[in-house]
């Protein structure tokens, strides 16, 4: 790695509607480095990368690509100077192919007649494929792959333009395991070429892998700049946060037998398609981790046990009765709590305040005066939530839209709390999502289960489901193919068992 | 095969159907004539479509298009009346004005954020009654108004048995094919219905992309206007009226998606002569107008909860396929 600086930011300043985001903010990219940002939700790194991008414009500060001073005023100007920005949310076009996707804009043509040239675009995507081993197709029509592979495009896409600095804002959110470490190689390759990449995770352990230097915000201000040898987990957790948290808890634990009996059992549970023979139980007070890849049927799963979906065969016993899920509100009425994966999709309504949102699940237990509900209850209701999960802004009347992702997750579960909860099912609750906020839905989570909820956590996050699980299974390609039940477990054994490495032996025979 | 290819074949597959039943209960149908004049309605519907199926692509719609025919008849008519203008310039200002409502339509939804369905919605009487206040009155009577130029009615006559205007349907669509698979303007289209956000991600310029559709669409019916008023040889106010009808429902039965990313003109050009054979056929068979009515709206509704089921099934498909293929290895 060079002494360049390939890219310059100093003293920005930002101010939404009067209210000062950041702080003379400076940020510094070296050539060929890859500079990991991180900071809260909230601390600024969004809008400062929006700034950079020219999504945003600056109050005050400059900008300097390669030493001279540069205007950003679209995304047009950063790309013509070699950014790219490879967004969190997933920017690729379903209706197109690979190749359409990744030259979008930028499409070869035919001579001077303005139309498209097929052959040539096919063949310079696929050539790009084949120089990172991506499993794709530059014909493939991406509303046939898995968000995953998406994910993937997107990158290329990033690639081809020949960027010298590749924005990746929370690259990995929803990558799996395996796709993830693809994704790290490719950030190795890139390094070795002098691309510089500012990467901006929540993921601390792959930011200590990948980062060359680390620049943490805090509250709209710089807190730090650490060289490589500087960077220590804790440290780096106290600079963002200013408390004290414990990331080592996580990387491995000892398991023991909960011998309750089992409050749910489910037997050869099976959606075609999606999973097949599915059976587990789960005792009073235990949290059940499910680990896997992402589309190994984990949320289908979930789905079906709360009524969201129907499934072909199979039975659901719960306190020794069977239950027979037909919609998620017999299963609301029955004490299921669900938190879905696709937070911002399915967990909320944005434009609703927060004890809208949070009375939506709960009217039948909100008293009915003659024909209307009593807002006073509503409030009530929404307020004693707040103080229980903390929640920030404590306004019962703002949109939850406009919250940030922690505090919205804390609101999707606070909904079920107030009712008197059976089984809590909660998929991916931490996806990106600051750390502090993290800890405080994990302490939930655990009192939960020591009042005797039965409470099944999906995640991919390895070190989440080590750290909170009693109990983890594995899922693979819609089938359970493995149990860590006892003894003491680490993520490498999830990891194995999701991403096919044991089973290879049965599958050859 | 690909999904969009089945879903096209599904459309064709539909019109056979109907024209077989047609050809066994009517001696009348069956005949080149017959066949030609089928087509010559289809070519007015499936005009338009193009520009419609564009905008539906991108995830709009348009239902002012009736209205512009009626603007753009009323136009020519009144230079035709009161002007010296020759011929060509009389048809070169209708579609003018076509192209101007058109992008009338686009600055509203661009510039304004107009939801599509109200803007057109508004300027489909716009531009109705702008027709009106245009339109030549006798006594204080609006009439129909006659456009009888020699050069112009030919526009409404065939050769060697085929309408002018078949021909013309058949070049547009082959170029408006061209345009959608094999230019970047085509690929932006797909793009801003499929993922309009992601669209602007990728430096599109989506509101040009979109106005320009709609613009497309004016200029479609403009053309169409030029080519059933020089049949009728007049145009009357209420030129066009339920031709938005027509020309959607023919651009759905095609198989374009209303949610954007999904079509082409293709399937368009199947659904336009769809729709012209039904009317033919309940023409022929002296059907009530009324249930006329219902029999069109019926198969729009079918087709719509067909294309929804069609796409779950497929999905459903795709993903057994791929678990299939993965546990298999």
């Amino acid at each position: 790695m060079s002494q360049e600086i390939i890219l310059e930011v100093k003293d920005i300043n930002k101010s939404f509607f009067g209210v000062q985001v950041l702080h003379k903010v400076n940020l510094e990219v070296r050539k060929g480095e890859v500079h990991a940002l991180m900071g809260e939700n909230g601390a600024g790194k969004s809008t400062l990368i929006k700034i950079i991008t020219g999504a945003y414009t600056k109050d005050e500060g400059k900008i300097f690509w390669k030493g001279k001073e540069v205007e950003m005023n679209s995304l047009k100007d950063c790309q013509a100077l070699g950014m790219a920005c490879i967004y969190q949310e997933l920017s690729v076009i379903p209706a197109l192919s690979v190749a359409q996707n990744i030259y979008l804009g930028r499409e070869p043509k035919r001579g001077k007649t303005g139309l498209i040239h097929y052959k040539k675009m096919n063949q310079m995507a696929q050539e790009l494929i084949d120089k990172y081993e991506f499993p794709l197709k530059a014909t493939d029509m991406v509303d046939s792959l898995s968000i995953g592979l998406r994910q993937l495009v997107e990158i290329l896409k990033g690639l081809s333009s020949n960027s010298q600095l590749l924005i990746m804002d929370e690259p990995t959110a929803s990558l799996s395991a395996k796709e993830a470490s693809i994704l790290f190689q490719i950030i190795d390759s890139l390094r070795k070429q002098e691309v510089s990449i500012i990467y901006i995770s929540h993921r601390l352990e792959e930011v200590y892998r990948l980062s060359d230097r680390l620049t943490i915000l805090r509250d709209g201000r710089n807190a730090a700049v650490l060289e490589r040898e500087e960077i220590r987990p804790k440290e780096v957790i106290q600079t963002m946060i200013g408390k004290v948290v414990d990331e080592s808890a996580g990387s491995k634990k000892t398991l023991t037998q909960n011998t309750k009996e089992a409050a749910l059992k489910v037997e050869g549970l099976t959606r075609k398609g999606f999973f097949e023979k599915v059976s587990f139980e789960v005792r009073r007070g235990e949290i059940l981790g499910f680990g896997g890849l992402i589309g190994a049927g984990r949320t289908e799963v979930m789905r079906c046990l709360y009524g969201a979906d129907k499934y072909q065969s199979g039975k659901i016993w719960i306190e020794g009765k069977e239950y027979i899920p037909t919609s998620p509100k017999k299963s609301i009425a029955f004490g299921f709590g669900f938190v879905p994966e696709d937070r911002r999709g399915q967990g909320f309504i944005p434009l609703l305040s927060m004890n809208r949102n949070m009375a939506l699940t709960n009217y039948d237990i909100i008293k009915q005066m003659a024909f209307s509900i009593s807002s006073k209850e509503e409030v009530d209701m929404c307020e004693k939530m707040i103080k229980k999960m903390d929640i920030r802004p404590a306004d019962p009347q703002k949109q939850v839209g406009l919250m940030s992702g922690g505090n919205q997750q804390k609101v999707v579960i606070g909904k079920w709390l107030v009712r008197n909860l059976k089984i809590l099912i909660v998929d991916e609750p931490t996806a990106g999502i600051d750390v502090g906020a993290k800890d405080e839905i994990y302490h939930i989570l655990e009192e939960l289960a020591a009042k005797g909820v039965v409470v099944i956590l999906v995640s991919s996050d390895l070190q989440e489901l080590v750290r909170v699980s009693h109990r983890i299974l594995v899922m693979r390609k819609g089938k359970i193919v493995k149990e860590l039940a006892e003894g003491t477990i680490t993520q490498a054994d999830i990891l194995e068992a999701a991403s096919g490495i044991e089973s290879q032996e049965e599958v050859a025979g | 095969m690909n999904k969009n290819t089945i879903r096209k074949l599904v459309s064709a597959g539909l019109l056979i159907v109907l024209i077989l039943v047609f050809t066994i209960s009517s001696d009348y149908f069956l005949t080149f004539n017959n066949f030609m004049e089928i087509f010559r309605d289809a070519s007015i519907v499936g005009i338009i479509g193009i520009g419609v199926t564009m905008v539906i692509l991108t995830a709009g719609i348009d239902l002012s298009t009736g209205s512009i025919m009626a603007l753009t008849g009323m136009t020519m008519a009144n230079i035709y009346r009161y002007t010296l203008l020759p011929i060509w310039a009389m048809i070169l200002a209708g579609i003018f004005v076509a192209i101007l409502a058109g992008l009338f339509n686009g600055l509203m939804i661009t510039k304004f954020s107009l939801p599509e369905f109200i803007a057109t919605l508004s300027t489909m009487s716009i531009f109705r009654a702008l027709t009106y206040i245009i339109s030549i009155k006798q006594n204080g009577l609006i009439t129909s108004q006659a456009l009888k130029a020699r050069s112009f009615i030919t526009l409404g006559k065939s050769s060697g048995g085929i309408y002018y205007v078949i021909m013309v349907f058949v070049l547009m669509a082959v170029i408006g094919q061209v345009i959608l698979k094999y230019t970047r303007f085509g690929t932006y289209l797909y793009g801003v219905g499929s993922n309009r956000k992601a669209a602007q991600l990728s430096g599109i310029n989506t509101d040009r992309t979109r106005a320009l559709a709609y613009m497309i669409t004016g200029f479609c019916a403009g053309i169409a206007a030029v080519f059933m008023t020089a049949r009728l040889q007049s145009t009357t106010a209420l030129l066009g009226e339920g031709m938005e009808f027509n020309v959607i429902a023919a651009v759905v039965v095609g198989g374009c998606s209303l949610s954007g990313g999904r079509g082409d003109i293709i399937g368009t050009l199947i659904g336009a002569i769809f729709m012209a054979t039904l009317d033919n056929g309940i023409y022929k068979f002296q059907i009530n107008t009324a249930y006329q009515l219902i029999i069109k709206g019926m198969i729009i509704i079918c087709v719509v909860a067909f294309d929804s089921w069609y796409n779950n099934f497929m999905d459903e498909i795709s993903r057994d396929k791929k678990l299939k293929g993965v546990t298999g290895e």
